[in-house]
C-alpha cells in the first residue's frame, strides 16, 4: 500500500505534463456531466412546472405502493429544487393515508399498493407541493405541541421555536397560578393560526386569554381552530391592530398577568432572501418587523406596562440580533416601566426569548 | 487511534474473552453476531463494553447452567434443605438479637444510627419470623393429626384425615410465603420499562420476524392492560422492521418483561423464500427500565440536541418540516432519536425520555455490577449476544433455553396471550429460585 503511494507520488512529480493532461480530462467530464444534468433538470421542471401552474398535472402512476410512491414525489421534488423533498413526500403521502408520519403507519401498509382514491389525492397534493407551497398548507394542518392545528395561506406558519416560547411562559403561569386565588389571564398580541394562546389554554385550565391579529384571516383562523379544540369558551379574538387601534387595545384587553407575542421580527432587507415557501405564500406582515425588525417589538414594549397588572411579564420571540438592542432600549428609556428580566436560548443555543416585567408600582 | 486500530482492538477484546471463555468452560458462549452489532451505535467506540456489560450483571438467568432448568424444585424439595433451614435459624437469632437490643435500655445508649438499623432490620424480619412461628405451630399440629390417624376408632380417623388436608394446605401456603419473604425484590421490578427491537442476522426474513415479535409485546401490553406507546419505529421495504422502540407502563411490567432481554431465534420457510428452504434467523430484545424522574439527574449542559433547524438562521427566516430531534448525552456518548411527531418538542420529549432509560440502565448496571463482582465470576462472559429462545415454526414449538422449557403452537404463543404469560411465570420462577439459592450458598460459605 505505502509502496505504491510512494510509486504514484513520483510519477506525479516526474511527468507535469500528465497531470496536467488528467486536470484536463477530469475538468471536461465534469463539465459535460453537468451540461446534461442541467438540460435533464430544465427539461421535467418545464414539464412539471407548467403542468402544476395551469392545473395539467402529470397524470397519476397507478399500481404504486406506498414506498414506491414516497420514492417516485421524493424524486420529483428533488428534480424540480423543491426543499425537504424527502419529508415532503413523506408527510404527504403520510397525510393522505391518515397517520402524522410515516413512522406511525402499520409497516404492512408500507407495501400495499395505493388505491386510485389514495393516487389521486397524492398527485394533487404533491403537485401543489412542486410549487413550492409549504407542506403545511398543502396538507392544510400542522403540530404544535400537544395540538393539531388547522392552517391555510396566508396565515403565519407556526416555528417550532414558539413551542419553547410556550413552556417558557407555560412555567412561569404555573407558579403564579399556584399562588393567585382568581384565574389568570394572558394576551396574545398577532396570534396568527392562535398556536400560543390556545396551547396556552390547554395547558393551563383555569388560564383565559384575549388575542388579537391585525389580518383577519387570522382571527378566523384563531376563531376555528379554538372551536376544534373546544378552547372558544376562554379565548377573546379581536380583529385589532395594536399601532393603528391602540387605545382599543388598552381599553378591551388589559390588564393582563402576561402578555406574549412572536411578532414579526425580520429585518426587511432579509425579506427578499427567504426561500419561496415563505416569500409566496406566508402574509409579509407576520414576517416583517421593519429596518431593524424592531417595529412591532416596540409598539409592544410601549404598550406593555399599560396592560400588564403589577410585576405582570412580557414574553417575545425575536431574532438574536434583538435581545441586546432590546436590554439597551430598556435602559435609555427609563420610563418605561418595565425591566428586563432574562434572555433564553432556544433548542439550537440561539438567543431566542425575551422576559421583561412590569415595574412594581410605588 | 485510528478507526482501523480501534476496529482491531475490539477484535482482540471479543477474542480475549472467547479464549478465555474456553479455557473457563470448554465451551464457545462469546460468539455475537455481526448483527450484534448494530445495537453498539447506542453507545460511544470507547463505549462498546456496554453492550456486553448491559444486562448480564443485573440479576437474570444465568444461561450457563441449563441443566438446572430440568429440575425448578417444588417448595416442598426446597424445605428439605440443610441450607434454608440453618438460614432460617440464623435470621431468627438475628432477629431475636435486634429486638433485643432495640427494646433493652443498653441498646438505646448504642448510637443512633446503628439503633435505627437494627429497627428497620426488626421490621423487615418481622413477618418472615412470624410465618416461620406459624409455621412451626402447624407442622406440630400434624404431628398430632398424624397420631389420630392410628387412632382407634374409624370416626376420629375420618376426622384427622379432613384435618390433616388443611393442615398440609396451609404449611404449603406458610413455606411459599416464607420463600416470597426470603427472596430479595429488585429495586426497578416495580419500574415501567422502554422496549427495544433490532433485527439481527437474516436480511428481510429477520426484519418480518422482528416485526411480529413486536407485535407480540404490544399483545402482551394489551392483554396485561399496560400503557404501550411507540418511541421509535424503522420498518424496512417489505414491511419488515429494522429497530423499534417502545414505552410500556403498568403494574409488575419489568418483572415480567425483564426476561425478555436477549437474541430470539426464528427458525422457519420465510414468506421471501421461493424454494421452499428453511432460515434461521435472529433478532435482539433489550428491556431497559424506566427511570423515574428522582432516580436520574441529567445535566442540560451534558446534552447536545441536534435539529434540522441548527444551520441558518431559525426562526420566522425559515420554515422547515422535517422536526426529527437527535440527542447525545455527551460523557457517555449515549445516543437516542425521534421522528415520531410533527412537533419537535414532542419529538424532542419522546428521545428524552429513551435517553433517560438508556442511562439509568448503564448506572443500574455499574451498581449491580459491584454488588456481584465477587461472586459469579462466570456472568461476564454472558451477554445479550446469547440466544435465550427459539421459535420453531415447523416443528410448532418454542423453547426457551435458559430453562429448557419448550411450549406448542407458535402461532398462539405469538399472541402474546396466556402462552407467552406461562413461559413468562416459569422464568420469573425460576430465577427466583435462583436467588434464593445464591443467598443460601453464600450464607453456608460463610459459616
Amino acid at each position: 500500500m505505502n509502496d505504491y503511494r510512494c510509486n504514484c507520488g513520483s510519477l506525479v512529480l516526474e511527468s507535469p505534463e500528465l497531470m496536467e493532461v488528467l486536470i484536463r480530462l477530469n475538468r471536461l467530464g465534469r463539465a459535460v456531466r453537468f451540461h446534461l444534468g442541467h438540460i435533464r433538470r430544465q427539461g421535467l421542471c418545464a414539464v412539471s412546472g407548467g403542468g402544476a401552474s395551469l392545473g395539467l398535472d402529470p397524470p397519476p402512476v397507478s399500481g404504486l405502493s406506498v414506498l414506491q410512491a414516497v420514492a417516485h414525489w421524493e424524486r420529483r421534488f428533488q428534480q424540480c429544487g423543491v426543499s425537504e423533498p424527502g419529508p415532503s413526500s413523506q408527510y404527504i403521502i403520510a397525510h393522505v393515508l391518515g397517520a402524522k408520519t410515516m413512522a406511525n403507519l402499520n409497516p404492512d401498509v408500507l407495501t400495499e399498493v395505493l388505491t386510485d382514491k389514495q393516487t389521486q389525492r397524492v398527485w394533487e397534493l404533491c403537485s401543489r407541493r412542486l410549487s413550492r407551497m409549504p407542506v403545511q398548507y398543502v396538507i392544510e394542518e400542522w403540530d404544535f405541541r400537544d395540538l393539531t392545528l388547522k392552517l391555510r395561506p396566508p396565515v403565519f406558519i407556526p416555528r417550532p421555536e414558539t413551542e419553547e416560547l410556550v413552556s417558557l411562559v407555560l412555567a412561569d403561569l404555573r407558579v403564579k397560578q399556584a399562588s393567585s386565588v382568581t384565574s389568570l389571564r394572558c394576551l396574545e398580541v398577532g396570534c396568527g393560526s392562535g398556536a400560543i394562546s390556545l396551547s396556552l389554554l390547554h395547558s393551563l385550565p383555569q388560564l383565559r386569554a384575549v388575542a388579537v391579529d391585525k389580518s383577519e384571516e387570522a382571527v378566523c383562523l384563531t376563531r376555528e381552530n379554538a372551536h376544534r379544540l373546544g378552547l372558544q369558551d376562554r379565548l377573546e379574538v379581536h380583529h385589532l391592530d395594536v399601532t393603528a387601534d391602540a387605545e382599543v387595545v388598552l381599553r378591551e384587553c388589559g390588564p393582563v398577568d402576561a402578555l406574549v407575542s412572536n411578532p414579526p421580527y425580520l429585518f426587511s432587507q432579509d425579506m427578499a432572501s427567504l426561500e419561496p415557501e415563505i416569500l409566496r405564500f406566508e402574509d409579509p406582515a407576520a414576517l416583517d418587523g421593519g429596518a431593524d425588525g424592531m417595529q412591532m417589538i416596540q409598539q409592544i414594549l410601549d404598550l406593555a406596562p399599560h396592560l400588564l397588572t403589577d410585576r405582570g411579564r412580557v414574553y417575545l420571540e425575536v431574532d438574536p440580533r434583538h435581545p441586546e438592542l432590546i436590554q439597551q432600549r430598556i435602559v435609555e428609556q427609563r420610563t418605561a416601566g418595565l425591566q428586563y428580566l432574562q434572555t433564553h436560548y432556544d433548542i439550537t443555543s440561539r438567543p431566542r426569548f425575551c422576559v421583561l416585567q412590569k415595574k412594581a408600582e410605588t | 487511534m485510528s478507526l482501523l486500530s480501534m476496529a482491531l482492538c475490539r477484535t482482540t477484546v471479543r477474542q480475549a474473552l472467547r479464549m478465555h471463555c474456553l479455557q473457563k468452560h470448554g465451551c464457545n458462549l462469546h460468539t455475537r453476531s455481526p448483527a450484534m452489532f448494530r445495537t453498539d451505535h447506542l453507545y460511544t467506540d470507547e463505549g462498546t463494553i456496554y453492550p456486553n456489560r448491559l444486562f448480564q450483571r443485573r440479576r437474570g438467568l444465568h444461561g450457563s447452567r441449563p441443566l438446572m432448568a430440568t429440575n425448578i424444585l417444588s417448595v416442598e424439595e426446597i424445605f428439605t434443605k440443610e441450607s434454608l433451614r440453618n438460614y432460617l435459624k440464623k435470621v431468627n437469632t438475628e432477629y431475636r438479637d435486634c429486638l433485643k437490643s432495640v427494646n433493652s435500655p443498653e441498646g438505646k445508649q448504642n448510637c443512633e444510627e446503628d439503633l435505627k438499623r437494627r429497627s428497620t432490620r426488626v421490621a423487615h424480619l418481622a413477618p418472615l419470623i412470624d410465618y416461620v412461628k406459624k409455621l412451626e405451630l402447624k407442622q406440630k399440629e400434624c404431628e398430632e393429626i398424624d397420631a389420630l390417624l392410628k387412632d382407634e376408632d374409624p370416626d376420629i380417623r375420618e376426622l384427622a384425615e379432613i384435618d390433616k388436608g388443611a393442615c398440609q394446605e396451609a404449611i404449603e401456603d406458610l413455606r411459599q410465603k416464607i420463600l416470597s419473604c426470603l427472596i430479595p425484590a429488585e429495586e426497578v421490578d416495580e419500574s415501567d420499562l422502554v422496549l427495544e427491537v433490532t433485527a439481527g442476522v437474516g436480511g428481510q426474513e429477520a426484519m418480518l420476524f422482528t416485526a411480529e415479535v413486536f407485535d407480540m409485546y404490544q399483545n402482551f401490553a394489551d392483554f396485561h392492560g399496560w400503557h404501550f406507546e411507540t418511541l421509535e419505529y424503522m420498518p424496512s421495504e417489505i414491511g419488515g422492521l429494522r429497530h423499534a422502540t417502545a414505552s410500556i407502563s403498568g403494574p409488575q411490567s419489568y418483572k415480567k418483561m425483564k426476561f425478555e432481554s436477549g437474541v430470539h431465534r426464528v427458525q422457519r420457510v420465510p414468506k421471501t423464500e421461493k424454494q421452499g428452504r428453511m432460515h434461521t434467523s435472529t433478532m435482539t430484545v433489550v428491556v431497559l427500565p424506566q427511570p423515574t424522574e428522582i432516580a436520574l439527574t441529567i445535566h442540560a449542559k451534558d446534552l447536545r440536541i441536534e435539529t434540522k433547524r441548527a444551520s441558518g438562521a431559525g426562526g420566522q427566516h425559515v420554515n422547515t418540516t422535517d422536526s426529527a430531534v437527535r440527542i447525545v448525552h455527551i460523557p457517555t456518548g449515549v445516543v437516542s432519536e425521534c421522528q415520531q411527531e410533527r412537533s419537535q418538542l414532542k419529538n424532542k420529549e419522546k428521545a428524552m425520555k429513551v435517553l433517560q432509560a438508556k442511562l439509568y440502565s448503564l448506572k443500574l448496571e455499574e451498581e449491580t455490577n459491584k454488588r456481584y463482582q465477587a461472586r459469579k465470576v462466570q456472568i461476564g462472559t454472558r451477554g445479550r449476544s446469547e440466544k435465550i429462545r427459539t421459535y420453531n415454526f415447523s416443528q410448532d414449538r418454542i423453547t426457551d433455553h435458559r430453562i429448557g422449557k419448550t411450549l406448542h403452537n407458535v402461532k398462539e404463543f405469538m399472541l402474546g396471550e396466556e402462552l407467552l404469560e406461562e413461559m413468562s411465570l416459569a422464568l420469573q420462577q425460576f430465577s427466583e429460585q435462583e436467588a434464593l439459592m445464591d443467598i443460601l450458598e453464600e450464607n453456608a460459605s460463610k459459616n
